[in-house]
């Protein structure tokens, strides 16, 4: 799992590359503290690259969301592949992200 | 029992009518014989008295012919005197009468009197002797008197007429002895041949009198002697001819000379007094015969009656061991095929007990793509062995059902049935699970008889249908000692391949030569089909032409498992520890399943995530912080269907008991937790939970 994290204009754009199973999930931890201090802002998560998430991916997206919600920021999901998809789908997180 | 008493008076009717007529028939009988028997000894009795009456007349006729003789004797003897008299000197003719009674004692008087005129001295003359009876002298009186016209009575006139000798008829003399009297008289020639005189004598007929009162031959009969001329010369009971009995028998004899006849007249009573006697004995005999038939048929119709009420309750058991037979057989599957829609098994198997319950039991089911079976043989025979038979079978049913290994299963069973063994009774069991996806078969061979398995096995390049022992370890029967620790096999089976399971009865089935049907005959039948049924039929067909005739003496129960699946390989198992840095694996495992299950990359992610969250699951929570645990992975691959078995021993955990996530809620109102199971319960068609053996099992079905 590969993560890169650019910040240019307000926007944070946040490359997820491979699975983000569980362990990598927890891998990736603290690179999600760090968007999340940007999520007054957008955060653009692009998912181009991500070929599998697990709930543990799912719980680092929703808390993300979360604090973007108290901060008045905003989470926006990019290129999920058709598998990432219709595990946005069953989760209902189609409905809490602004996907592109 | 209103039909009960229905019956019996039925019974009891029906003895009643047979005993009359045998009741009639017998009286019948024995009253023609005693007809018959009456008929004849009376017939034999009147031969029998007619026989001795002639002897008896016989002898008196002897007698008085005797008499008779010396009579006539005496005058015949004194003719030539008397001739001699009347030639020289007629008046010596007085001397020839005394001379007569003289020499004779029976005659009592004599005389010799002169035809009337044939001498011119005497134109009549007749001197008449006679004894005195007080004397003994012989006195001589003249019957030539006025009074007495001799030439005119019948002592001479007859022998006149004939020239003859003449018996007179009896008669009773008043004036001379007053006694019965007879005359016997002969003619006197003289030498021109002429008629001279007539010589008599008389004679006393005390004698007869005494003579045929001594002839008696019946109690009442009596005797009686009539003249020629029929007048009746003495009766030796004259009342009793007087009274003029009709039912008497009279028996004649004619005296020669005389003229007379004698008779002895028998009453008949006298005559069959005995037979009647005789009769009423057989009557009295007779009666005591009918009432003895009678008690006796009584005593026949109450043992029948008992008879048929122990054939009743013979029937009752009857009923109820076939009752019995129906609840034993219900215990045991009996319709075959067994899964119709199963493609990969088919069973086959019978039981047929030796007597109406047996003590022979399989079982067999399927559960978690396990076969559950068993075959066991109880000691004994009958009732006894028939209970042992379904407590075992429901022993094997209940704690089966939460129990996956064999061993345990029989230990189990072993220790229930071994606590409360009072009798003693044991049961050779055999309990296997064959792993229907794997084909992997765990057992437990406790004191049965080896299974066969029948088929290629995993050399598949055998020619024909080999077939061999499974391995037995030395277990003892069920119910004999508590705790004993009973030691499980383990075998392959490969496509195609049958285990054969059956009881002693098969083996041990004897002919009239009394040979076993034994396992080698057994192993040659097998080797000949391949299907369930098949083997089952060619097995019962060899042991039913092997034992002919001769009777069953054990249950025969057979069970054949044909396995027709291709196993699925064990690299189909992953083993994880209970480290999140092991999940990775899983994604390889998927990778492999979906390559050969030929699975678009979409749907291997779904069931990639499933797993996922399902291991990760047992992976956080299973076990203790820092303790070692594994988590079992097995995947089974079927043609509609994958299905995912996830086993650890850890702590109890139900996922499928955690409640919906509620997918609708906003995420500032969506708790962080609780994804995981959501998403397996959205990516699976099926989720259960099982906790066996202190084991998590979870079966996640994804239909495809």
């Amino acid at each position: 799992m590969k993560i890169t994290i650019e910040t240019a204009n307000g926007t944070t754009t946040a490359r997820l590359e491979g699975r983000l199973d569980t362990p990598a999930s927890t891998e990736v931890t603290p690179y999600f503290d760090q968007i999340q201090e940007h999520a007054d802002g957008t955060v653009i998560l692009d998912c181009t690259e991500l070929s599998y998430i697990a709930s543990s991916g799912l719980r680092l997206f929703l808390a993300l969301r979360k604090v973007a919600l108290a901060k008045g920021g905003k989470v926006i999901v990019k290129n999920i592949n058709d598998g990432i998809r219709q595990v946005f789908m069953m989760t209902g997180f189609l409905n809490m992200f602004e996907i592109q | 029992m209103s039909t009960k008493d229905w019956s019996e008076k039925k019974i009891l009717g029906k003895s009643a009518r047979a005993g009359l007529l045998v009741v009639v028939i017998a009286i019948v009988t024995l009253e023609a014989t005693s007809i018959i028997q009456y008929i004849y000894s009376q017939r034999g009795i009147k031969e029998e008295a007619s026989l001795r009456a002639q002897s008896e007349l016989q002898s008196a006729t002897n007698k008085i012919m005797d008499i008779v003789n010396q009579a006539e004797g005496s005058v015949t003897n004194s003719l030539w005197v008397a001739e001699w008299c009347l030639e020289t000197s007629p008046d010596s003719l007085v001397r020839v009468p005394q001379r007569v009674v003289e020499i004779n004692p029976v005659v009592v008087g004599s005389t010799i009197a002169l035809v009337p005129g044939y001498n011119k001295k005497y134109p009549l003359y007749s001197p008449y002797a006679t004894r005195n009876l007080e004397t003994g002298e012989i006195e001589t009186l003249s019957l030539a008197t006025d009074s007495y016209d001799y030439p005119s009575q019948e002592w001479f006139t007859q022998p006149m007429a004939s020239g003859d000798g003449y018996w007179s008829e009896p008669y009773f003399d008043e004036g001379g002895g007053n006694m019965l009297m007879t005359t016997f008289s002969m003619p006197v020639k003289d030498s021109k041949g002429r008629i001279a005189a007539i010589l008599t004598a008389d004679i006393s007929l005390d004698w007869l009198t005494e003579l045929m009162e001594n002839t008696k031959s019946y109690p009442n009969a009596y005797n009686t002697v009539t003249s020629r001329s029929g007048h009746l010369v003495l009766c030796t009971n004259p009342e009793a001819r007087q009274s003029g009995d009709p039912d008497t028998l009279v028996y004649r004899a004619p005296v020669e000379r005389t003229g007379w006849s004698l008779s002895i007249v028998v009453p008949e009573k006298d005559l069959f007094a005995g037979v009647r006697k005789v009769g009423m004995v057989v009557k009295i005999l007779q009666l005591l015969g009918v009432v003895l038939i009678v008690v006796i048929l009584r005593l026949i119709a109450k043992s029948q009656l008992k008879y048929k009420k122990l054939n009743t309750q013979k029937e009752l058991i009857q009923n109820e061991l076939r009752i019995g037979r129906d609840i034993q057989m219900s215990l045991v599957p009996k319709t075959f095929p067994a899964f119709p829609k199963r493609t990969d098994l088919d069973i086959a198997a019978c039981i047929v007990p030796a007597k109406e319950v047996g003590g022979d039991l399989y079982d067999f089911y399927i559960r978690d793509e396990k076969l559950f079976f068993c075959i066991g043989d109880v000691s004994g025979k009958g009732v006894p062995a028939a209970l042992v038979m379904t407590v075992t079978q429901s022993l094997f049913r209940a704690i089966s059902s939460r129990e996956n290994s064999p061993a345990k299963i029989v230990a189990s069973m072993n220790d229930s049935m071994a606590e409360k063994n009072e009798n003693s009774m044991f049961v050779t069991f055999f309990c296997g699970v064959l792993d229907l996806v794997t084909g992997q078969l765990r057992y437990c061979n406790a004191g049965h008889n080896p299974a066969l398995r029948v088929g290629a096995g995993e050399s598949m390049v055998v020619v024909g249908t080999a077939v061999s022992r499974l391995p037995v370890e030395p277990n003892i029967p069920l119910g004999l000692d508590a705790g004993f620790a009973f030691k499980e096999q383990e075998a392959f089976l490969g496509y195609d391949d049958s285990i054969f399971l059956y009881t002693d009865g098969v083996t041990e089935a004897e002919n009239a030569s009394f040979e076993l049907f034994g396992e080698e005959r057994l192993e040659a039948t097998l080797s000949l089909k391949r299907d369930a049924q098949g083997q089952l039929d060619a097995t019962r067909d060899a042991v039913s032409a092997f034992v002919g005739d001769s009777p069953q003496n054990d249950d025969i129960t057979i069970l054949v498992i044909h396995y027709l699946a291709t196993p699925v390989k064990q690299d189909r198992r992953l083993i994880l520890h209970n480290d999140i840095q092991q999940i990775p694996q899983l994604a390889d495992f998927m990778e492999t399943i979906a390559e050969e299950k030929g699975l678009d990359q979409s749907l291997c992610l779904s069931l990639n995530l499933a797993l996922e969250e399902a291991v990760t699951n047992v992976i956080l929570y299973a076990y203790p912080a820092g303790a070692d645990g594994l988590v079992s992975i097995e995947a089974v691959l079927r043609e509609h269907s994958l299905e995912f078995i996830i086993t650890d021993s850890g702590v109890a955990f139900d996922p499928t008991a955690v409640p919906e996530a509620d997918t609708t809620l906003s995420a500032a109102e969506r708790a962080i937790g609780g994804l995981g199971i959501h998403l397996v319960r959205q990516i699976m068609d099926e989720v259960r939970y099982q906790r066996l053996d202190d084991n998590n099992i979870l079966t996640l079905v994804k239909n495809i």
